[in-house]
């Protein structure tokens, strides 16, 4: 018989699930519970949510839906990345009815060809670049960033008919920061060993995080945590997923590598550690430490979607290895992926190196031919057993 | 991979393309010998990308390569298949941007032939390749509006040479177009944009004095700007008579324009060179001389250009009778609004130019300058080149060829094909859709007469 945390925690975790993986259902219920407010479709991956949080505002990260592509083909070509066709798709199809305005901070080509469909499409909702500067070591990416934030703040007043107050700032962000910690504290005793929580379970609870209010998913979280049991890991290879930077990979696939006799250690995926690394520093004036947050991401994990001449995606995968005991690596490439193509070689040369089998899989919006990856995992789980010493 | 295949046509060539341009080839030819053998002259090198940083370099004593033009010439001459499968081995996944994939396997190639390095002259044991014979870099500097590939692209390659090379990198706003003053040319979001690159320029200028240990030459940055702009005022002007009816020249004659406005040094022989080109094309105006022998149709052309078939596409259109007139990567690219350069504090312009580049525009000035551009030169139709590993040239291609439709009635067809990397040419589907669009207009002007 189940205890009531157990109870409580299976319950927490099904409406994260939810959460997660039907936003619409998540965002209806917010609405009807804050009546009069908006909701902001933001796309990955460095919006400060915390400013359109302090605003009033629910933000929420647009995420890959799953659904086919149908009408959205009539947009953007066939070799833009699955995420960007399904946005392109949510617009043509109605499905962005969803938000209420759409930012975007980031200048990703594939993701600027998407907010144009939505900004055609969908005329009545404002749509705002904020672009953040990506190439951190220029002389001036100190005062770009603070003058783009400071753009954002004002942007989303405008959006939201309110003024974020200093103190509205700094709640908002004690409240993501809050969240973050707590997950991170899941991915940090996953990576020390706790195998307590699946890959797809640890997907829902980002995915969730990154559509619901902070505090109510820090609350729910909570109560899934204070259920669970650390598990320690047992002999199966240990893997690091790497990749998929701005959308999750099929959860199917996460079930796959573990069912070829892999357990995930640990990752740097979009919906997983690369989403809350990296904290708000609460100690320094809101708008500086937000500008500071941005600047510092790509130490926290490493973007190959970042130009940062002294960190390095690669070191900073070997390192994570090392801290996790991870055995194997699998890339997980969306196809036409520009950053990840350009840089997988690099990680490849490294990993290589360093005598770490990998395993590159390219995945597709729809349509992933799951039983071929399987034999490839296998493949990779066998080929890691023989680096094991005979006597260990 | 490239796959080039040779293409064999039974027809005869109804294209007629400006005799000029062969000289256009020779001066090319010219600068490219020049740069392999740059550093037995003492010359410094500096690998850039993005847009035309050549006439800072110039004044800074350097030899300059731009790289999508490398991978371009390896492309139009059917040699890109070596740096290609270099980068392949390397891990370059097929999908990636063919420029930076060709680019990126010289300099593996580079890397791997650097027997040689004494000489700087790579790959001595293969120089038959042109592809290893680029000089290995002293610098890099990054220049690329618009595609987000084009910074990863340079890091990488810092990354490729060990970090050893010395790398700055110029950040350009993409012009969105967010406030309702925003527009070509037009509103803050442009003015504060064109005084962020400027003052980047400046940097990287102090830079390369640094480096390079080169005193900057501002006498002979306003020389050559001086000669950059007459060339881009000529340019115009000879694109201006293209509107004429029947057309005295294409946009193919264009195409092979590009190289020589793009990144050859700014003095005399340019505009030489611009001159000559304005006067055959006012030349064949006067005698009623045509682009394409019996113009029956004119169009549009839509892409980045697909420089594996220059030559075969000028023919294949001008088969059909089709003129291509106009398109985006010749009206709205390459010094195109000279009257922005101040010949005497040029920084400022050039900066405004590096951020025109087109790809660098939400769709909302795309669709301004498409629609401009369609009416003024009247076109039937528009053909778009759907560049396969080009993300931000197609990007906003469906929602031209919508609002063509919608606000001209003007028909498109998309065909396939790349960059620098020929396998993803299918010439069956341009053929079809061709013929069938050219059929499509002929049914309507049947109706209309």
């Amino acid at each position: 018989m189940e205890s009531s945390d157990e109870t409580n925690g299976a319950a927490a975790l099904d409406t994260l699930r939810t959460a997660a993986r039907d936003p619409r259902g998540y965002v209806g219920r917010w609405r009807a519970e804050h009546p009069g407010r908006k909701v902001l479709g933001v796309l990955p991956m460095n919006f400060p949510r915390e400013l359109a949080h302090a605003a009033g505002v629910l933000p929420v990260i647009v995420a890959d839906d799953q659904q086919p592509v149908t009408e959205g083909r009539a947009f953007l070509p066939e070799f833009y990345c699955g995420f960007t066709r399904n946005l392109a798709d949510q617009a043509a199809t109605g499905r962005f009815d969803l938000y209420d305005g759409l930012f975007v901070a980031d200048h990703c080509i594939q993701l600027l060809g998407a907010t144009d469909i939505v900004r055609e499409l969908e005329p009545r909702a404002p749509v705002f670049l904020g672009q953040l500067i990506s190439s951190l070591n220029d002389i001036s990416a100190g005062a770009k960033i603070a003058e783009m934030v400071a753009t954002l703040r004002t942007e989303v007043e405008s959006f939201a008919g309110r003024t974020i107050t200093d103190d509205a700032l700094r709640a908002s962000i004690r409240s993501f920061n809050r969240d973050r910690a707590l997950m991170r504290r899941v991915f940090d005793a996953r990576a020390a060993g706790d195998t307590c929580f699946s890959p797809v379970e640890l997907q829902d609870v980002v995915a969730s995080a990154q559509a619901m209010d902070p505090d109510e998913h820090h609350r729910l979280l909570s109560a899934v945590v204070a259920a669970r049991e650390p598990r320690p890991r047992d002999d199966r290879i240990r893997v690091h997923l790497s990749g998929h930077l701005c959308h999750a990979p099929r959860r199917e696939l996460l079930e796959v590598i573990e069912e070829a006799g892999a357990v995930v250690v640990d990752d740097d995926l979009w919906t997983g550690r690369r989403y809350l690394q990296a904290m708000v520093d609460e100690s320094t004036p809101p708008l500086e430490a937000i500008g500071r947050w941005y600047a510092e991401r790509n130490v926290a994990v490493p973007c190959p979607t970042r130009v940062q001449h002294d960190v390095d995606w690669d070191r900073w995968l070997l390192d994570a290895a090392e801290r996790s005991g991870a055995e194997a690596v699998v890339h997980l490439m969306p196809k036409f992926c520009e950053p990840h193509m350009l840089y997988y070689p690099e990680l490849r040369r490294a990993l290589d190196t360093a005598g770490l089998p990998q395993l590159l899989v390219e995945t597709e919006h729809e349509g992933i031919p799951l039983e071929s990856f399987r034999t490839r995992l296998e493949a990779l789980v066998e080929r890691t057993h023989r680096n094991r010493p005979a006597y260990a | 991979m490239t796959v080039t295949m040779p293409t064999t046509t039974t027809t005869p060539d109804r294209s007629r393309r400006l005799a000029v341009t062969r000289e256009g080839g020779r001066m090319i030819a010219e600068y490219w010998d020049e740069l392999f053998t740059a550093r037995e002259r003492g010359k410094q090198i500096v690998w850039y990308n993005g847009g035309a940083l050549n006439p800072i370099f110039q004044a800074a004593g350097l030899a300059w390569c731009h790289g999508e033009a490398f991978a371009a010439r390896l492309a139009a001459q059917q040699l890109e298949g070596p740096a290609q499968l270099a980068g392949a081995e390397y891990g370059y996944n097929a999908e990636l941007c063919s420029y930076s994939r060709t680019h990126l396997g010289c300099a593996v190639l580079t890397l791997q032939g650097d027997e040689g390095g004494s000489t700087g002259v790579v790959g001595m044991h293969d120089q038959a390749e042109l592809a290893s014979r680029l000089p290995r870099p002293d610098f890099f500097v990054n220049n690329y509006a618009g595609c987000s590939t084009g910074q990863q692209w340079d890091e990488i390659s810092y990354r490729v040479f060990d970090k050893e090379v010395p790398i700055f990198n110029i950040s350009h706003p993409f012009l969105w177009g967010n406030k309702p003053d925003a527009g070509y040319l037009a509103g803050e979001e442009w003015e504060s944009a064109s005084r962020y690159v400027r003052d980047q320029l400046v940097d990287l200028i102090a830079w390369l004095e640094e480096r390079s240990g080169n005193r900057f030459d501002w006498d002979l940055l306003r020389e050559s700007m001086t000669y950059i702009k007459r060339a881009a005022e000529l340019r115009r002007e000879g694109l201006e008579l293209c509107k004429a009816k029947p057309a005295p020249a294409t946009f193919w004659d264009w195409i092979s324009c590009v190289a020589p406005i793009n990144f050859l040094p700014g003095d005399q022989r340019l505009v030489d060179y611009f001159q000559a080109v304005k006067d055959e094309i006012q030349d064949r105006i006067d005698r009623g001389i045509s682009g394409v022998e019996n113009e029956r149709y004119r169009m549009y052309f839509d892409g980045i250009m697909n420089w594996n078939k220059l030559g075969f596409l000028s023919r294949k259109f001008a088969e059909h009778g089709v003129a291509v007139l106009a398109g985006r990567y010749i009206q709205n690219a390459f010094w195109q609004e000279p009257q922005l350069i101040d010949t005497d504090d040029p920084l400022l312009g050039m900066a405004q130019h590096y951020l025109l580049c087109p790809t660098n525009h939400g769709t909302k000035t795309l669709d301004y300058l498409t629609l401009r551009d369609c009416a003024e030169y009247d076109v039937d139709g528009i053909v778009f080149h759907s560049t396969r590993t080009c993300r931000a040239f197609t990007g906003p291609q469906r929602l031209l060829a919508r609002s063509a439709q919608n606000n001209l009635g003007i028909p498109s067809i998309f065909f396939e094909g790349d960059v620098a990397d020929a396998s993803f040419y299918k010439e069956e589907i341009l053929e079809s859709r061709l013929t069938a669009m050219l059929e499509a207009i002929d049914v309507k002007r049947a109706q209309a007469s």
